[in-house]
């Protein structure tokens, strides 16, 4: 009994110690953790190639990244103060911070959505009301049925006229292996590229031309709390530098990208790179309040979000280093 | 009714340490929500819980009946053919070396993201304790016994010896077996649904998790136990009440 008292009081001391001696631990060094969204891929291209190409070391960062389990991870760690920055999704961002998650965007890596609906090009589905009374796979609960529901409308369908099935990520399997009719959630520069390699083309419908509004897919966050730390500016006038030398430079970027990722230099994310490239944020810091605040409304009204706050309640734009 | 007492206690004690951890460590409700929290949302959502725990208990129920009905096909096979020792043991010591988790995607590839791959893996669960306790019973049977069939009933045929002496003897052990499966069999159809699926537990889990319903995603952990406990003492029970001879002796040994 003893013992067993013993162990409870050991794991109630950890579990109310931990959140604090992480909090306080956190000196103000040029070490910054920043957490990917899921595996590296060309996504991550301007941060890869600012480690790679030393502009976070010309602006005296020290950069770790960091790769998570499942992707509605990252935001949750930057809230607890596990990692400093994390990259994650704008419609995310909105859903997590309308849920009390103290984060804001400092910075945007890719500014056009890359989230699309996919059906195999020889398949049945030709057009989005074709899915009627069919199967559509899904992974984010909540953001892309909203997605889903928006588009279907635009065919004159409701969400009920397909069966939704939560395919947890696996994507282009579940599709090649037709257990599904089609996907939400593929990203037009991944998926579209894989599908191709595996001689099984997708045909691609996409949400900001059936009736969404556009979006940033991946942003960057930071805690609240942690906004007037230094750190964050040079982090993201860093990604401005890199995302130039991607632009003026994209062979030699491409070499410095696989240059620490061999498993990455293969045909897909060749593709994945080349489709990704005019996608990537010309000006990383700079905050589109007017767009945020439409595409937080679109959520508010799909009931996402209960509702759409004040932009400055979860994004801003940083003060650049001079 | 003193198991139940003790239970409630039990209980009671935790949802304190609970508090006691949300309160003391300041935890936002992101990170641990509290119990009233997830009491709320049990209440306000009790019936789409009760729905999706339905489709998930039934997944059990029948990987459960599926695992046995192999395991002891199996551990039959194994004890009585020195063939089925040599092909199938090192089948049955790998169906528990691959990690479940690692083929659970392709599974669901294979059998699509309907109650099938579900039930197929709360099978894979449970198939190696229901084998193994079963298999390992049968070869113990007690030797007097044996002697005992041979004196009385001379010439008497091996599946008689099989059928009222050896399969009865191994009873008990295939009751540990069954206890066993019937305490991991949820992960195997909860590991299904996290996997993809379009309802149960794991799905709606899944759902909350990224919706940052953390109190709901909660409330379904808490439904999800008292499904496993419910089904464990379901087993319990109907094996005590099955396999009287077994139940009587470890009873009188417990000391309290």
């Amino acid at each position: 009994m003893l013992n067993v008292l013993r162990a409870v009081l050991l794991l109630l001391s950890l579990a109310v110690l931990a959140p604090g001696a992480w909090a306080d631990g956190q000196p103000a060094n040029k070490k910054l953790t920043v957490m990917l969204d899921w595996f590296v891929n060309p996504d991550h291209a301007a941060l890869i190639v600012a480690q790679e190409k030393g502009f976070f070391v010309a602006q005296n960062l020290e950069v770790e990244l960091q790769t998570p389990a499942d992707p509605n991870d990252p935001p949750k760690l930057v809230a607890a103060g596990k990692v400093d920055v994390a990259v994650t999704y704008q419609p995310q961002l909105h859903i997590h911070v309308n849920a009390g998650l103290p984060i804001k965007r400092i910075g945007t890596l890719v500014a056009t959505p890359l989230n699309s609906l996919v059906a195999l090009k020889d398949g049945p589905v030709k057009t989005v009301a074709d899915l009627k009374n069919r199967k559509v796979g899904y992974s984010v609960g909540g953001f892309e049925e909203a997605l889903l529901k928006t588009m279907l409308a635009k065919a004159g369908l409701k969400v009920e006229d397909v069966t939704l099935v939560n395919v947890n990520f696996s994507l282009s399997p579940a599709l090649l292996a037709k257990q599904v009719d089609a996907v939400i959630g593929a990203f037009r520069n991944f998926e579209l590229n894989q599908l191709d390699l595996a001689k099984k083309p997708g045909l691609a419908f996409y949400p900001e031309e059936e009736g969404v509004p556009p979006y940033d897919e991946l942003v960057l966050v930071a805690n609240r709390d942690q906004l007037n730390d230094p750190r964050l500016g040079r982090f993201v006038a860093a990604l401005e530098q890199a995302t130039l030398y991607l632009l003026n430079h994209p062979d030699e970027a491409w070499k410095a990208f696989v240059a620490n990722h061999k498993d990455l230099d293969d045909e897909l994310n060749r593709r994945a790179w080349r489709d990704t490239l005019p996608r990537l944020a010309r000006r990383p810091a700079a905050l589109d309040e007017a767009r945020y605040k439409r595409f937080a409304q679109f959520l508010a009204k799909q009931g996402v979000i209960t509702v759409a706050l004040p932009v400055s309640n979860y994004a801003v734009q940083l003060p650049l280093p001079e | 009714m003193k198991g139940l007492g003790r239970g409630l206690l039990t209980l009671a004690g935790l949802l304190l340490v609970w508090q006691g951890v949300v309160t003391l460590g300041e935890l936002p409700p992101y990170i641990l929500p509290d119990p009233l929290a997830v009491a709320v949302s049990l209440w306000g959502n009790a019936g789409p819980l009760l729905g999706h725990a339905g489709v998930t208990g039934l997944e059990i129920v029948l990987g459960m009946l599926l695992g046995t009905l192999l395991g002891c096909g199996s551990a039959l096979a194994l004890g009585y053919s020195r063939c089925a020792r040599r092909w199938l043991l090192p089948v049955l010591i790998a169906s528990q070396a691959i990690p479940v988790f690692a083929i659970a995607p392709l599974l669901v590839l294979w059998l699509g993201y309907g109650l099938g791959s579900k039930i197929a893996m709360a099978t894979l669960v449970i198939y190696f304790p229901v084998t193994a306790n079963f298999y390992d019973g049968l070869r113990h049977t007690p030797r007097g016994w044996l002697d005992l069939a041979r004196v009385m009933v001379p010439g008497s045929r091996r599946w008689a010896v099989l059928w009222h002496i050896a399969i009865p003897a191994a009873l008990p052990a295939l009751g540990s077996g069954l206890r066993v499966a019937a305490a991991v069999a949820p992960i195997g159809a909860v590991l299904g649904e996290w996997v993809g699926s379009s309802a149960g537990l794991g799905y709606f889990m899944l759902h909350a998790n990224s919706r940052m319903q953390v109190d709901l995603l909660f409330a379904a952990l808490l439904v999800l136990a008292a499904l496993a406990v419910g089904l464990y003492f379901a087993v319990d029970a109907s094996l005590k009440r099955l396999l009287p001879w077994h139940s009587a002796t470890p009873e009188t040994t417990e000391t309290d």
